[in-house]
């Protein structure tokens, strides 16, 4: 079937059963390539697509998807959505739709032929061989182009069409006996505003100012965090904004609206309509259109991050942040969230930290306490030396607190499924353990 | 899944292309996942994943392409883009002329389970996942429970141009508790999974009640424990889950992925020592029903029992198709991939280190300051500097040898090389335990192990 007959098919049996049902199709171009020691390694080319059913039965809400668009399995798909809704033991609901519109916010972003994708993963890696100390050093390219299409018996009714481009590097560099590996990603919605050369120098001068680090003393330090390293800490952030972390009694933020959680130099906003965001979207999973969203405005928190959902649990106004792939039941997610930029910083005496590892792991959403592995120069009177081996540890909300500075360059990562940006961030003082 | 004449025509036209090699991989997935919170289902999910990856060798260079449309023109299509990626339609070489002699072999059933995916309704499963959250509500201070079921079903066909015709069934279940404890004073986590290769015989091997406990237990000591103390210190490593620290810092520097290109530090060393004597290291994918076992991998190779170091010498990497190719070494039935949406790269399958012979008490008795990691999170590891990190989830002070006070929040860092060497006794207690392992092929459920370990001196990131 077509998704077209697949999506028609889905909503006549919707209506034959009796059930409300929303359709969420969404189909994915991928290529990319892979250069490496001066020549192409690998070339990927995919295409995917799969549809998401979400369905109201007697006051409750269940899920199903299939990438296998037969009748038959699109049959079982709804039996299946059908049957998880009859068990669950929670109100839920297909908020009422209403047309959409079909969105182009792609253009020509990634028009160029594939061969000039091809010569840019080759130039990237060509570029990172430049200095002698690169051992190992891998270029790539990467494109997505992504069309959603939402759908449901209440009259929701509309598409969009995005993409993005991306540069990916990485290098193992060495001097004397001192090894480091980094990565680098530059991201953008058009592929001719990437620039091969400079992203391979970025990181080869972000990855050579580390050799030769030496352990760190433990102790408290004022510590400079790049705008990589401030990322990695919103993503752990990120959550505690969702209403629904909230609402599960997961999110250190909850019950604190209207409070100062944050230094009054903290501005972060939550903006999908970003004319050149790398997730600027129309309108939101389950159909509620865009807009931007402050959620801490100097230092206060403003709102929660919110879907249909739990903006009625909450009697809190929809902000539009329904997140669901097809694969996955209904969420709250960001966007493109940045944390604003300020009127600079500059760093004399404490530790730069340029890089925390494995935040996944070391730090805890529900509680904000962290303890990372990082990477960085120890600065001593406008000296930089670098500086491996150690942990940061603290409280991800006392770290907002003491935030003493805020920089100008504004830096934009793809973190999964949204966008984080940060300038540099200076914080008054941290622990560190080390030798 | 597939007819074996379009199975054929595929492969065939891919060697007319040029290609040294080409391969099909199809999957059929079924999933289900269940949550239960605040004694009520809060959701749940069904899922069906069909799809095909057709990759190509030229040389050492490897195209690949996936699509979830398998319908002959589809797949046709899908190989004439690689092809084009490359620069090759049109050719026709002759030697895609001659047929394919596909050996065929089906699964012999070695890690099927006794209760599969369609058996039992999915009351009997809700009613399991109710008796774990309650279970968690062991104390006042518990706020919070989360429990929810994973079932997976995968079928898999690999075929390729040697005449690989192989085809696999795996079946994967894991039941997660997520306690949340709160008092005063702030709130903690403790959690339990687990999780293996079979189906709802898993609730027989782990009561829901059991596990539930053991969440709600861990939270609870959290919530007493004071802080990690910051420095650096001997520390001993709990055995099961423990293994995780060994899974980042020594594993995936045995992997031919980063071996291959020299991007780990234990490129070349084969024959070397390259840690403590004490220590064995064993990569196995052939435990019966353990999370990371299969029949085959995902190259249609069957798995086995690769021992990586014996001690303390290093015997073997883990080696994949590509990287036997660059290095020359022996294949280990390693190629494994989250689905059909990535290219096999060489992974660890249910890697532990073998037991040694010191008792428990030993270890603990020697240690004048330090700390015992009894069950550990995440972690991660860059293989090109062996540069580790991961997190303590329950973890306690050792003075003169005893077990002493909790302390939570510890973050273990290091270099894998060093701390491999640091190992100084292994106890007798080995353990194994599952997770899911995040790399180039995406993520792969393994289990990691040991007994416990005594590594003469970590750093420890908690609270300076």
């Amino acid at each position: 079937m077509t998704p077209e007959e697949a999506k028609a098919f889905v909503l006549q049996e919707a209506k034959k059963r009796g059930i409300k049902a929303e359709l969420l199709f969404q189909e994915q171009r991928e290529r990319s390539y892979r250069a490496f020691q001066g020549r192409l390694e690998e070339a990927k080319e995919a295409r995917q697509r799969g549809l998401g059913l979400r369905v109201e039965v007697e006051g409750k809400v269940g899920y199903a998807y299939t990438e296998e668009l037969s009748p038959e399995a699109l049959a079982w798909a709804l039996e299946e959505a059908q049957e998880n809704a009859l068990l669950s033991g929670k109100e839920g609901f297909l908020p009422p739709g209403a047309p959409l519109g079909r969105h182009d916010l792609l253009g020509e972003g990634l028009s160029a032929p594939p061969e000039a994708k091809r010569e840019a993963a080759l130039a990237l890696e060509a570029a990172l061989r430049e200095d002698p100390r690169v051992r190992v050093a891998q270029g790539g390219y990467q494109e997505v182009e992504a069309q959603v299409a939402l759908a449901s018996t209440e009259g929701a009714e509309g598409a969009y069409r995005f993409g993005v481009a991306v540069l990916l590097a990485s290098v193992v560099m060495a001097e004397g006996a001192s090894v480091k590996q980094a990565w680098e990603a530059e991201f953008s919605r058009e592929f001719h505003a990437l620039e091969p050369g400079r992203t391979a120098l970025d990181l080869r001068q972000k990855t050579a100012r580390l050799l030769g680090a030496r352990p760190l003393k433990t102790g408290r330090y004022r510590a400079y965090l790049e705008p990589e390293a401030f990322i990695s800490l919103l993503m752990v952030l990120a959550p505690m904004f969702s209403a629904k972390e909230v609402l599960d009694g997961k999110s250190p933020l909850m019950g604190r609206l209207g409070q100062r959680i944050a230094s009054p130099l903290v501005n972060l906003v939550d903006d999908p309509t970003l004319e050149k965001g790398l997730m600027s979207r129309p309108f939101d999973a389950e159909g509620t259109p865009s807009r931007r969203t402050p959620l801490v405005e100097e230092g206060v928190l403003v709102r929660y991050l919110h879907n249909s959902e739990t903006a009625r649990r909450l009697g809190q106004e929809n902000t539009g942040h329904a997140f669901r792939t097809y694969k996955g039941s209904l969420g709250v997610l960001p966007t493109n969230l940045y944390l604003a930029p300020g009127s600079g910083v500059s760093p004399r005496t404490g530790v730069l930290v340029t890089e925390f590892m494995g935040v996944h792991a070391g730090a805890n959403p529900v509680t904000g306490e962290f303890s990372l592995q990082a990477l960085g120069l120890l600065l001593e009177d406008g000296e930089a030396h670098p500086v491996e081996n150690f942990a940061v540890s603290g409280n991800l909300l006392e770290l907002l607190e003491r935030i003493e500075g805020v920089g100008q360059d504004l830096t934009w990562r793809l973190v999964g499924p949204f966008a984080l940006g940060s300038p540099t961030v200076e914080v008054a003082e941290l622990s560190f353990a080390g030798a | 899944m597939l007819q074996e004449a379009l199975v054929e025509g595929v492969l065939r036209r891919a060697l007319q292309g040029g290609a040294d090699f080409a391969e099909l991989y199809v999957e059929r997935s079924r999933r289900r996942r269940m949550t239960v919170r605040n004694g009520r289902l809060e959701e749940a999910t069904s899922g069906l994943e069909y799809g095909a990856g057709i990759r190509l060798f030229f040389g050492v260079e490897v195209v690949y392409a996936y699509t979830n449309d398998l319908s002959p023109q589809s797949l046709l299509e899908a190989l004439e883009t690689l092809l084009r990626a490359r620069g090759e339609a049109g050719r026709v070489d002759e030697r895609g002329a001659g047929g394919l002699d596909f050996r065929k072999e089906a699964p012999r059933g070695l890690h099927a389970p006794r209760i599969p995916l369609g058996a039992k309704d999915k009351r009997y499963r809700l009613e399991r996942l109710l008796e774990a959250e309650a279970a968690a509500r062991l104390a006042p201070e518990i706020r919070q429970v989360e429990a929810s079921l994973q079932e997976w079903e995968q079928e898999v066909l690999v075929a390729n141009t040697e005449g690989v015709w192989r085809e696999d069934l795996r079946v994967r279940t894991r039941l997660f508790v997520l306690a949340v404890a709160q008092d005063e004073k702030g709130v903690q986590t403790g959690y339990a999974a687990p999780g293996l290769s079979l189906g709802l015989e898993l609730f027989d091997l782990y009561p829901p009640k059991t596990v539930g406990e053991k969440a709600a237990r861990q939270a609870l000591t959290n919530l007493r424990a004071k802080p990690a103390p910051a420095g650096t210190m001997p520390v001993v490593v709990g055995n099961a889950f423990g293994g995780v620290i060994f899974h980042e810092a020594l594993g995936h520097l045995l992997e031919t992925t980063s071996v291959a290109k020299k991007a780990s530090v234990l490129a070349d060393k084969l024959g070397e020592e390259v840690a403590s004597p004490v220590v064995t290291y064993i990569d196995d994918g052939t435990l019966p029903h353990a999370f990371g076992s299969s029949e085959m991998d995902d190259e249609g190779m069957p798995t086995e029992r690769t021992v990586l170091i014996e001690k303390g010498v290093l015997k073997s990497y883990m080696v994949d198709r590509l990287g036997s190719l660059l290095t020359g070494y022996r294949r280990t039935g390693s190629g494994r991939r989250q689905d059909y949406t990535f290219a096999p790269t060489s992974r660890m399958r249910n890697t532990f280190i073998a037991p040694g012979t010191t008792p428990v008490e030993k270890l603990i008795e020697g240690v004048e300051y330090g700390l015992y990691a009894k069950e550990l999170g995440g972690g991660q590891v860059k293989p090109g500097s062996g540069e580790y990190n991961f997190a303590v989830q329950e973890g306690y002070i050792i003075r003169k040898g005893r077990l002493e006070e909790a302390v939570r929040g510890a973050m273990l860092v290091g270099k894998g090389p060093e701390t491999i060497r640091k190992v100084v006794a292994v106890a007798d207690d080995l353990k194994t335990a599952p997770g899911m392992c995040g790399s180039l092929s995406g993520m792969v459920p393994v289990e990691v192990g040991q007994p416990h370990v005594l590594v003469s001196e970590l750093v420890v990131g908690g609270k300076a």
